[in-house]
Formats: structure tokens, C-alpha cells, sequence
């Protein structure tokens, strides 16, 4: 019955807008709690973010829409917006509209607040920070502006959660208006351009005709028909959208300027420099040297601090892997389960750790306002390379792992700065490929020091990260040379006041975005996985059963000590023959060149779902007693494969070398390019970037092994 | 004599006179460059890097590019 009645009664949907860094995020974690959800708009790569809002026994739909200046169409954000505002493609109508202005630059916030309102909307403005603009001596008479607009107003500090519960009050109370029109449309585009569309479309108001003519090529959710009409509408009568936007821009601040200067005191004095944090972090030596030691500091996290967490979880899915193959019947499902299933949940869940932290430490960044401080010193370093200043983010965060740096290169606006940016991000070397530079140094190059101090195993490391730091820089250029575009690239980015992280939300954007790397990439690992697993475990049937026979004969006759041997091999032999070793066998001509064998195909090949897979792989592969873990057995067992055709060493320097060289930049990474398929809506940059990276991988490999061999 | 923003030396102000017209122009405005308002350059990366202004309260990052498409009275 409770069900019944709830779906009978309409949820109403309340938008909240703002300009970016208003604390808009703030107050709608403040009003959904948990209950965000986050999905995706179509065609676009902005997130959806929406929430319910329980309150006085009511629900609400709370949208989160992207922060804008204002509704031309500069970016996806304020496609975003538009489309929600007017109802277009997928997207409901909210009934409501929550606009979030910042106290303390009232003319910006009521440019797209007035725009808002001559497209008919109901909307309530929260003046937010308050206390700031209490520090700044600005004192605003919202009486005024309420007689102005028609707009209930409330004032809060979201930061000191004051006032926030009086918004919730609000939107029970459906306490928002908003006059008819703040400016008048028509004075700037003769009705007789607006009246054919709001005609065809059937609006009854005259600017959201005006803002379909802004947006027709630029939302793809408008149909092709009616976007060639518009288009075709807008050349028929000479109409330059350009000058149309300009005036209007020009009306709209002329009247807002008269409205704050009677409604805002400024003490006249009261504004002053930005704090003096800034002659620190932006002076053009320490504030370099303040950023590396940040980094710094995020790496030593990522490694060391993330690394507890990450063993416990390891050890933890080996433990439930080994109890569900010892209790679970013995058969195929069960062992798809301790062999496939467990262990493929575990190596997604194992990234939650340093993802987690790392998105933690950039939301502290982004929070206090210090990376757009880093944009503002980078932005000239990048931009030769075809980067943007925000392109230092991925980067950064790609030395970790190239998800969450893939994720953050959204926030690039520029459509050919972020697919470079998300294409070379996997180049920088991730933690994933430690493992493997770890026991391929161990195993080839000699633990002594050089000049007294330098230790060549540590600087073998350091080569390998500079070599992928040189393959972003060398590949970013070229993409530069070779993708076109016409887009403009420009920075324009607000430098807002040092503030306190709000620790709150810091950790909503752990947790929000560690959900999404378990949900979104999961799903693709553990199908590769179980996939590898199959072709791993199973071979044509009759050369696999022989294996079998033969292994459980010798076993009958054999004593104790030999048992474990015989099952050693005999485990080895049918890798060799599953499927994957059947790979391995026929890739082997192609990496031979390389300085590997077929073993090591592989390894290549089941690192393809994941690098560290690799030093896994070859444990089972070199078929290993006992701990998998322990490198130093892996290590021994290497060391003493040889070729049985001339006995030589399989793990030569050349070999490893070139093993090494090739993992620095082959694509190996379901993870990462179910991540850039999500981020670009498609599979042609995840196969463009799959393509390139594994091919320079092996040409470079081939240079390295022919180089030292 | 009217100069552009990027021509501002260090600390010093000006007031907006007209933005270039420029596919920029828009977004410069919305911004907040405004005829009128007057900005002051703050800090400036090295080596040619973007230019940070003062404008009412808030500190905006320009490139130089887009600087030297506001136009000033220097003050």
C-alpha cells in the first residue's frame, strides 16, 4: 500500500545551478546524503549526479547540474544545463530551480540567475559564504534584490552547514518564483526571427526560443531535421548569434550593475590582495618547489601508505581463493570460482586503496583552491606539447594509476588538449608496472653503487619512469601535429581564496569514485578474467588428457620427495597446451625478434588484462611451489630458465631489458581502456591508443634487445 | 594612452575600456571583464606563462594571448 501511494504522488525535482567553486556541491551532499547517484547524460561525457531528499515525510529529486557562467554554449556543461532547463532529449523538467550565487561576487551569480529567469524558470537564490563577504565588509540588502526579481532569497554558509537546513524548508514549502522577464528578449531579436521557433517547438516564451536558435548545432539530442531547420532559419534572416550574445551580454550587465549598486554596501577599502598564501605558492621558484614536494608527498602515500591496505586485501582474496577450492565440490565451477571469479574480483578491488587515496588527495587539492594555483604555474610547460595546463593532473596522477588520471582529464575543455591528454596518460608509468621493473632489475642488474652513493638497481627504476615521461612528451607532440581541430584553446580559470578542505566531502569523492572505477571497470576485468582463466585451463581435450594420464602414472610409482615434481611439470606441461599456451606458441615468432620465448608470450598475453599480471603468469607458467609471493623464488626460477635447443639463458640483460622497455609502453590494461571507452563514449580512441602504445612498445623493445644483445 | 592587459607590469592597475572582439570575447565577459571594472595584475608565471589578474575580489588567470585582448586605460 506505503508503495502504492509513494508512485502516486509526483517526486518533485528541484535543479541546482551555480557558478563554479560556489560551494554548490556542498549543499546538495547537505541535502541527498548518501543517496546520490551518478549516471550519464547521451552523448556527452559529463556525469548526471542526482540524489532524493527525504524530508518532512516528503521526497525530492535533487539534480546537480554542472557549474556555469551562463547559458551560451561554450562547453558540454552548458549543454548540460540547457538541455535540462528546457526539457529536451531525455532529461525531465525540473519543477524547481536552487540557484547557488557566491556572496561575494553577487554581479557574476545574477548573470546566469537573470538568465534563468527570463527563460521562465521558478527559481529561490542562495547567497552562499556568507561569512566571507561578512570578512570583506559587504553587506547585501536582499529585500532589494527580492523586489528587483521576484526571487525568494536565503543566505547561507555552506561551509559552516548555516542555513542549510532553511533551504530544506524552502523546498518543502515550494517557496520559488521569479518576474516575467528581467530582460526583454525581443530587443535584441525581432519576434519575428522567435515567434517561427516557439511556433515550431511550441514554447510560449520568447528567450528559450532564442536559446534553441544558440544551442541547435551544438546539442546532439536535437534532431537532425530540426537542426538544419534552425540552422537554416538563422542564415535565411541574417541573424549573427555572435553579436546577438554580445548584446545581450552588455543588457544584462548594464542592468545588474545598477541593481547591485543599490543593493550592496562595500566598504571601499575592504578589498584587498588575495591572501598572502599566494606571493608563496605562485612565486615563480618556491611555488614550483611547494608543488614538487606535494607530489612528493602524494607519491610517497600512493606507495608506501596504500601498500597495507592493498596487501590485506591480496591476502585476504588468496585466503577466500584457497578456502572456496578447498570446501566447494571438486568441478569445474568451483574451480572458475577459487581460480577465475575470486581472484578477478581481487584485482579490481586491490586498485580501491590507492584510487581512493588519490582522488582523495586531489579533492584536498581541488578544495582548498591549490590546483588551479598548479594549472596557473604548468599551463606554459604543457601547451608546446599540445597539453593544457589541466593536463597536469592526469599526468600526475597517471604515476599512480591511469584510471583516476584518465577520469580527471574531463576537466579539460578543450576536445583536443583532453583526447591527447587521456591518450598519453598511460604512459606514465603506474604502480602496476613496479612490480614487474622490480623483479626483472633484481634479476639483471647488479645491486652496487656507482660514483659511491647511486645505487644501479634504483637508477635502472628512475630510467624507466623518466623513459615513460619522455614517451608522454614525445607522443603528446606528435598527436599535436596530427589530430585537427578548429576549437580555439584558451585558460580561463578562477583562482578561488585558500579555504579548509571540507573533510566531508573529501570523503564522498573517495568513496563516489571508487564506486564507480569497482562498477564501471569491474565489469570488464572480471569477463577478462574468467575469459583467461578458461584458456588457461582448458586445451584441445585429447592432447590434455594424455598430459593428465601420463602425470597421474608417474605419480603412482613415484616416492614423496619426487610427488611435488612430477606435479610441477606436469601442471606446467598443460599451460603449455591449454589454449594460451597454444597462443603462446604462435606468437612466439613474433617476439622472438624481442628476446623472448614462448613463455613470456604468455605472460604478454595475460598481462594484457592487467600488467602485474605478469609476475603471476609466470609463477604458474615456471610452475612454482608453494608462495606465490615470494619474488625470490620467482627470481631463482628465471635465473635458471634456459633454451633447451643451445642451453643458453632465457633472462639475459638484453632480454630483460627489452622486456622492461616493453612494458613501460604497452597498452596492458583492461582497467584503463574500459575507462577511456567510458570517458570518450566509443571504442575508437581505446583502440587508437591500444594500437600505438603497443606498437611503439615493440619497435622500442626490439631497438633495446638489439642494443644490448 | 589605452594598452592592453598583458602590457600591465607587475602590481599595477587599469580600467577596462573594450574587450577585442574576438570568439573569446564572451566568455572574457561573462567572466567579468567588463568596461569599467578595473583589474590589477597580480602575479605572473615564468617564461611567459599566464597572467594572474586582481578584479573585484577574485583572481582570474588569463594567457597572455587573452590578456592582450582587453583593452585599458592604465591608471
Amino acid at each position: 500500500m506505503a508503495e502504492a501511494l509513494s508512485t502516486l504522488q509526483r517526486t518533485l525535482k528541484i535543479a541546482i545551478i551555480g557558478n563554479p567553486n560556489v560551494g554548490k556541491s556542498t549543499i546538495f551532499n547537505h541535502l541527498t546524503g548518501l543517496s546520490q547517484k551518478i549516471g550519464n547524460y547521451p552523448g556527452v561525457t559529463v556525469d548526471k549526479k542526482s540524489g532524493s531528499m527525504n524530508y518532512k515525510g516528503n521526497q525530492y529529486e535533487i539534480i546537480d547540474l554542472p557549474g556555469t557562467y551562463s547559458l551560451f554554449p561554450n562547453s558540454e556543461d552548458e549543454i548540460i544545463a540547457h538541455r535540462v532547463l528546457n526539457h529536451l532529449g531525455e532529461s525531465e523538467k525540473p519543477d524547481y530551480v536552487l540557484m547557488v550565487i557566491d556572496s561575494t561576487q553577487l554581479s557574476r551569480g545574477l548573470f546566469l540567475a537573470t538568465q534563468l529567469i527570463d527563460l521562465g524558470l521558478k527559481l529561490a537564490l542562495v547567497l552562499n559564504m556568507s561569512d566571507l563577504a561578512g570578512k570583506q565588509k559587504i553587506k547585501i540588502k536582499t529585500f532589494d534584490i527580492f523586489k528587483s526579481l521576484g526571487v525568494p532569497i536565503l543566505t547561507t554558509d555552506a561551509r559552516s552547514a548555516s542555513g542549510l537546513e532553511a533551504i530544506k524548508d524552502l523546498i518543502h514549502d515550494q517557496n520559488f518564483g521569479g518576474k516575467e522577464e528581467f530582460i526583454s528578449i525581443e530587443e535584441i531579436v525581432p519576434e519575428s526571427i522567435l515567434g517561427v521557433v516557439k511556433q515550431r517547438f511550441s514554447f510560449n516564451n520568447s528567450y528559450q526560443a532564442y536559446q534553441m536558435l544558440r544551442f541547435a548545432s551544438k546539442d546532439k539530442t536535437i534532431s537532425k531535421v530540426d537542426q538544419n531547420w534552425l540552422a537554416e532559419h538563422i542564415k535565411s534572416n541574417n541573424f549573427s548569434l555572435e553579436e546577438a550574445q554580445l548584446l545581450e551580454t552588455k543588457k544584462r550587465y548594464a542592468k545588474i550593475s545598477k541593481l547591485v549598486e543599490s543593493a550592496v554596501q562595500k566598504e571601499p577599502t575592504a578589498i584587498k590582495s588575495t591572501s598572502k598564501l599566494d606571493s608563496v605558492f605562485l612565486h615563480p621558484v618556491f611555488g614550483y618547489l611547494i608543488f614538487g614536494l606535494i607530489l612528493l608527498l602524494i607519491f610517497q602515500a600512493i606507495f608506501a601508505w596504500a601498500s597495507v591496505p592493498m596487501d590485506l586485501i591480496d591476502g585476504f582474496f588468496a585466503q577466500l581463493s584457497g578456502w572456496a577450492a578447498g570446501s566447494l565440490p571438486e568441478g569445474p565451477l568451483s574451480s572458475l570460482i577459487a581460480e577465475g571469479l575470486i581472484p578477478g574480483i581481487g584485482g579490481v578491488v586491490i586498485f580501491i586503496p590507492q584510487i581512493a587515496m588519490l582522488f582523495g588527495f586531489l579533492a584536498i587539492l581541488e578544495d582548498t583552491g591549490y590546483m588551479s594555483r598548479v594549472v596557473f604555474l604548468m599551463d606554459r610547460w604543457m601547451r608546446p606539447f599540445g597539453l593544457h595546463g589541466k593536463s597536469i593532473v592526469p599526468l600526475v596522477s597517471g604515476v599512480a594509476c591511469a584510471i583516476p588520471g584518465v577520469m580527471a582529464a574531463r576537466n579539460i575543455g578543450n576536445w583536443k588538449e583532453k583526447i591527447i591528454t587521456i591518450l598519453v596518460t598511460p604512459l606514465m608509468s603506474c604502480s602496476a608496472r613496479l612490480p614487474v621493473y622490480i623483479i626483472l632489475i633484481g634479476l639483471t642488474v647488479p645491486d652496487d653503487t656507482i660514483f659511491g652513493i647511486i645505487n644501479l638497481q634504483a637508477l635502472t627504476l628512475l630510467c624507466l619512469y623518466l623513459l615513460g615521461i619522455l614517451g608522454v612528451l614525445v607522443t603528446a607532440f606528435a598527436l599535436k601535429q596530427i589530430l585537427k581541430s578548429d576549437e580555439k584553446s584558451f585558460l580561463m580559470v578562477e583562482l578561488p581564496s585558500f579555504k579548509t578542505p571540507r573533510w566531508k566531502d573529501v570523503v564522498f569523492t573517495m568513496y563516489n569514485k571508487s564506486r564507480t572505477f569497482v562498477v564501471e571497470a569491474g565489469k570488464v576485468i572480471l569477463a577478462i578474467s574468467i575469459i583467461l582463466w578458461v584458456l588457461a585451463s582448458y586445451g584441445p581435450s585429447s592432447r590434455m588428457d594424455s598430459i593428465r594420464q601420463e602425470g597421474e602414472m608417474r605419480l603412482a610409482s613415484a616416492t614423496e620427495a619426487e610427488a611435488a615434481q612430477i606435479q610441477a611439470e606436469t601442471s606446467s606441461k598443460l599451460i603449455e597446451n591449454s589454449y594460451i599456451g597454444i597462443m603462446g606458441r604462435a606468437i612466439e615468432p613474433v617476439i622472438k625478434p624481442l628476446g623472448y620465448d614462448w613463455k613470456i608470450g604468455i605472460a604478454l598475453i595475460t598481462s594484457f588484462a592487467a600488467r602485474e599480471v605478469f609476475v603471476s603468469t609466470i609463477a604458474t607458467i615456471y610452475s612454482i611451489e608453494g608462495d606465490v609471493e615470494d619474488d625470490l623464488t620467482i627470481r631463482e626460477k628465471l635465473a635458471q630458465q634456459t633454451y633447451p635447443d643451445t642451453g643458453e639463458k632465457v633472462y639475459t640483460r638484453a632480454t630483460a631489458f627489452s622486456l622492461m622497455v616493453f612494458y613501460v609502453f604497452a597498452m596492458q590494461c583492461m582497467s584503463t581502456l574500459a575507462v577511456v571507452y567510458r570517458e570518450t563514449k566509443g571504442w575508437k580512441w581505446p583502440i587508437i591508443q591500444t594500437v600505438y602504445m603497443t606498437s611503439l612498445a615493440y619497435l622500442l623493445a626490439l631497438v633495446t634487445y638489439q642494443i644490448f644483445s | 594612452m589605452p594598452i592592453t592587459a598583458d602590457q600591465l607590469k607587475p602590481q599595477t592597475s587599469g580600467v577596462i575600456e573594450e574587450v577585442t572582439n574576438s570568439p573569446l570575447k564572451i566568455n572574457l565577459m561573462e567572466l567579468g571583464f567588463l568596461p569599467g571594472k578595473t583589474i590589477t595584475l597580480s602575479y605572473v608565471a615564468p617564461f611567459n606563462g599566464p597572467l594572474a589578474f586582481l578584479l573585484e575580489g577574485t583572481l582570474l588567470a588569463l594567457r597572455k594571448s587573452e590578456a592582450a585582448l582587453i583593452q585599458i586605460q592604465p591608471a
